[in-house]
């Protein structure tokens, strides 16, 4: 299984559409800190103090690195049946649920390390900017740790739910395009279309947010929330687990 | 010990039968050519053999197994099905690495694969670039990474130039002589009639001959192999001449 895994990472690190998201989070997790802080104390926003740091540490490694973290497993995962990498992947493993368990493992291993990696610029980031405004580091206060815990955690499972997607669908635009429109569009208006409000909240965007922000009137407990994404990950999981093993692996000359 | 074999396999596609209760077994140590007119079956078996397709009956083993039972696939058998299946944005040195890793194989074969093929010098550049032959020399590189005893070559002569053609001959040759079996699906006739030893011709998923060429060209009483080829797929000789009835074995 080692081995399985350390070409699924391999197979990330030599596919630029792949890696390219990825490192753009990590930039955009630096740059949303000093956009944040340059705000601070400027048209009614807060001056900075040092409760500002769970905030900074949230909202620079959230929706982004989830958002490139699923980009690039949907791209590598149905980019094997697009390009036909498949024939090469299941003629060196043929055991499919083998291959399916590597790319998800590998596709949670690369989630929480972006997610730790956007964390600790974000964290590097925020101390610079805080230190130069002699705001003092509070390390230990609430929220920080969870925050540090949460994003890798997250970013884990939107790996998990952009492969299986990717298996699930075995086409990169098929799969981009439900992935962009459920967050964009489905999320927003499925509530209204279906005259239930509440069910937002069950919803996989909405029990992240749940996950990373805390608890709220409007939304789930973080532990049950956290529990319902995980349920997405593993009926998406499931469902991409029988496709790859039930359907057979075409060539270009049939 | 007979390496490949196929038994009573049957392939359908809904109303289609792609492969029809076919069945042959292929020795060691000789180069086998798989002929058939387009859409003859042939493609199909290979994949069902390979287990990329699962058959609706029978069987196709290699060394006495499915290829999803092998222990370390890549180290029995090599295959090369078609030239793209790269990805256009790896280098064929990742590409390779990444065919490797499943088989544990070393990087220093990953290098000797590359040297064999010729493709040493292009090794860091992009699949994309690469024209149609050096693709084919590429995925010839994959089938050998594992130095496997069987390799099942579908069409491996596409795409090269005649000086590429020369040397894919040498080796399989070659690889023939140290004992290993070589399965060779192709179209170009007057190519494997140089190198194979042996051919199965099939036609609507069916055996038509099996057996030793020369053997088959004698019977027949064909000046070569694309006459014995014509009259083994015409629908009017099919099954009259004794040299085109449904041998099992070519062992």
């Amino acid at each position: 299984m080692r081995s399985l895994i350390a070409a699924e990472l391999l197979k990330l690190r030599s596919t630029r559409s792949a890696w390219i998201p990825l490192a753009a989070a990590l930039a955009a997790a630096v740059v949303a800190v000093i956009a944040n802080t340059s705000t601070a104390g400027h048209g009614g926003n807060p001056p900075l103090s040092p409760a500002a740091l769970p905030d900074l540490l949230r909202s620079s490694g959230g929706q982004l690195v989830d958002g490139a973290v699923l980009l690039a497993w949907i791209v590598l995962s149905a980019g094997e049946f697009r390009h036909r990498t498949s024939v090469t992947t299941f003629l060196g493993q043929p055991r499919r649920l083998c291959v399916v368990s590597a790319k998800l493992a590998a596709a949670a291993l690369t989630g929480a390390a972006v997610g730790l990696l956007a964390e600790a610029l974000s964290a590097a980031t925020s101390a610079a900017v805080l230190s130069a405004h002699h705001v003092p580091l509070h390390w230990a206060q609430p929220g920080v740790p969870g925050a540090v815990i949460t994003v890798p955690l997250l970013a884990a499972l939107y790996g998990v739910l952009g492969a299986s997607l990717g298996l699930l669908l075995r086409n990169t635009a098929a799969a981009l395009g439900l992935a962009l429109m459920w967050a964009f569009v489905v999320e927003g208006i499925l509530p209204v279309l279906i005259h239930a409000p509440g069910v937002v909240r069950w919803l996989p965007q909405a029990a992240a947010n749940a996950v990373l922000h805390g608890a709220s009137a409007t939304t789930l407990p973080a532990g049950v929330a956290l529990a319902v994404l995980a349920g997405y990950a593993v009926v998406l999981a499931t469902g991409g687990a029988l496709v790859t093993t039930r359907r057979e692996i075409g060539t270009a000359t049939g | 010990m007979n390496t490949i074999a196929v038994e009573a396999l049957t392939k359908r596609y809904g109303t289609i039968t792609a492969v029809d209760d076919l069945t042959f077994r292929l020795a060691p140590g000789r180069i086998t050519g798989f002929l058939g007119p387009n859409g003859a079956g042939k493609s199909t078996t290979i994949r069902v053999l390979l287990g990329l397709a699962r058959p609706t009956c029978g069987r196709a083993t290699i060394n006495g197994r499915r290829y999803a039972e092998l222990r370390d696939p890549l180290r029995q058998v090599g295959a090369l099905l078609d030239p793209n299946v790269f990805h256009p944005g790896r280098s064929g040195w990742a590409a390779l690495r990444i065919a490797a890793r499943p088989g544990r194989i070393p990087r220093h074969r990953v290098e000797e694969v590359l040297s064999l093929t010729g493709l040493a010098g292009a090794a860091h550049r992009r699949v994309g670039g690469y024209s149609l032959g050096m693709r084919q020399r590429l995925a010839l590189a994959a089938a050998l990474l594992g130095d496997p005893q069987t390799l099942v070559l579908d069409e491996p002569a596409s795409g090269l130039d005649p000086e590429g053609v020369a040397w894919l001959r040498g080796l399989l040759r070659g690889l023939a002589d140290q004992g290993r079996t070589i399965f060779v699906s192709s179209h170009q006739l007057a190519e494997l009639a140089q190198t194979a030893d042996d051919v199965v011709i099939i036609n609507q998923g069916r055996l038509i001959a099996a057996g030793p060429m020369a053997g088959l060209l004698e019977r027949s009483q064909a000046s070569s192999l694309e006459d014995l080829f014509l009259g083994a797929t015409s629908p009017h000789t099919q099954g009259a001449h004794p040299a085109f009835t449904r041998p099992r074995s070519l062992s």
